[in-house]
């Protein structure tokens, strides 16, 4: 073969106009014989850039999984899906929270201590005579008292309770309102000033609509101080 | 060429030593101009797909024997994708069996009807505008679309032993103007 027609022979090769026999004869004879190999990479290369003229097209997506399984390769870069138990940026996530929420907890715990005390003060009223106790008073902080019945005190049919409190250096006893027999109230301090150590408070019996001169002027049914809950 | 960021040389020893991820480079790189240039040869995506399939195998199996002096890695890695498509198509085109001379008198029409390209920047792009277009058209329908002679022939409308000559001269003209 001159080298005239191995470079005809190498470029109708390279083209792809060969018929099938003569593709498979130069396929095997490229094995041993380097002066064809040499005029077919030499058509390789002039040729290459012609590959340009087709439009690319995009693979479908389990073409890579088909020639990864082929050649028995484990997921390279396409990694399967990792189930919920495994996901490190989940309890990355949720230690992140769980830390703030300790963080944000111990904070309330170190800078409100009140909050977390449910009672700052407590009051027991007791019946002046038996000494038997009607009523708690409940304060978790110094706006804002809890009445709480003990039982149903019994009072005639003309008459009212009516709630009273004095701090020890109030000129008199203020009035808190008409309380029935048995009534669970809560009422606000928010008028008063805050609510203090040993500052008492009492029920006395007064006519329907309460005390006609605004200080107590009956018998005094309940009476207690109140107590700084440590 | 222009992708000159990525190393196919490189990419190919690294397929050699056996490193899985040089070869998923080389995929998402070129799968789809790979893909691209078998489906225009094999006109079916698919089958186009079943060659690319093929063609990556071979590349991860013959990488250790590619010698980086014989030629281009990024040559290697297209022709070694084209010759399989080529192989399967000119197997299928012998099994149907056209005769040379059949396959002339089907092609009665003559038609006019030349490979549509745009010229690129490229020494055979300056070298192909030399040639006759009937003649650019034989060259293009059998790099790119894989035609053979007698397809080329019907295609175009004209005698086989007509596009057989001027793929013959136009080859010899192309290295002429290329050396």
């Amino acid at each position: 073969m001159t080298p005239e027609e191995l470079n005809d022979l190498a470029g109708e090769y390279v083209l792809g106009t060969l018929a099938a026999e003569q593709r498979l004869h130069v396929q095997q004879r490229l094995e041993h014989d380097a002066p064809l190999r040499a005029a077919v990479e030499a058509w390789e290369q002039r040729l290459l850039p012609l590959t340009e003229l087709a439009e690319p097209v995009a693979p479908s997506p389990y073409l890579w999984r088909r020639i990864e399984r082929s050649l028995g390769h484990h997921a390279v870069g396409d990694t399967p899906p990792v189930p919920w138990w495994n996901l490190l940026a989940l309890w990355r996530g949720l230690a992140g929270a769980g830390l703030l929420a300790s963080l944000v907890l111990a904070s309330l715990l170190l800078t409100r201590p009140a909050a977390i005390n449910p009672t700052a003060y407590v009051v027991v009223l007791t019946a002046p005579q038996s000494q038997a106790p009607g009523w708690v008073i409940q304060a978790s902080n110094d706006q804002q008292i809890q009445l709480i019945p003990l039982g149903v005190m019994q009072i005639p049919a003309d008459k009212a309770l009516e709630f009273w409190t004095k701090g020890d250096d109030w000129q008199g006893p203020v009035s808190l309102g008409l309380v029935k027999p048995g009534q669970s109230l809560s009422i606000p301090l928010d008028k008063l000033p805050p609510l203090a150590p040993n500052q008492l408070f009492e029920m006395t019996l007064e006519g329907p609509n309460g005390s006609p001169t605004g200080k107590p002027t009956g018998p005094i049914q309940a009476i207690g101080r109140a107590v700084k809950v440590i | 060429m222009p992708e000159p960021l990525f190393d196919y040389e490189a990419c190919l020893l690294a397929c050699a030593r056996g490193e899985q991820q040089a070869l998923r480079q080389l995929y998402e790189q070129d799968c789809a101009r790979l893909l691209g240039v078998a489906k225009r040869i094999a006109r079916d995506t698919a089958l186009a797909e079943d060659i690319v399939h093929e063609a990556f195998i071979n590349i991860w199996n013959g990488a250790g024997g590619f010698d980086p002096r014989r030629g281009s890695a990024r040559g290697w890695v297209y022709s070694v994708t084209r010759h399989l498509a080529l192989n399967v198509m000119r197997k299928k085109g012998r099994e149907v069996a056209l005769s040379d001379e059949h396959e002339q008198t089907l092609a009665a029409e003559p038609s006019t009807e030349h490979f549509e390209y745009r010229a690129r920047s490229g020494k055979v792009y300056q070298c192909l505008e030399h040639l006759e277009p009937a003649r650019r058209s034989c060259i293009l329908h059998a790099y790119v679309d894989g035609l053979s002679h007698s397809e080329i022939a019907q295609k175009l409308g004209t005698p086989l032993g007509t596009v057989k000559a001027w793929i013959k001269r136009s080859l010899a003209a192309l290295r002429e103007c290329m050396a």
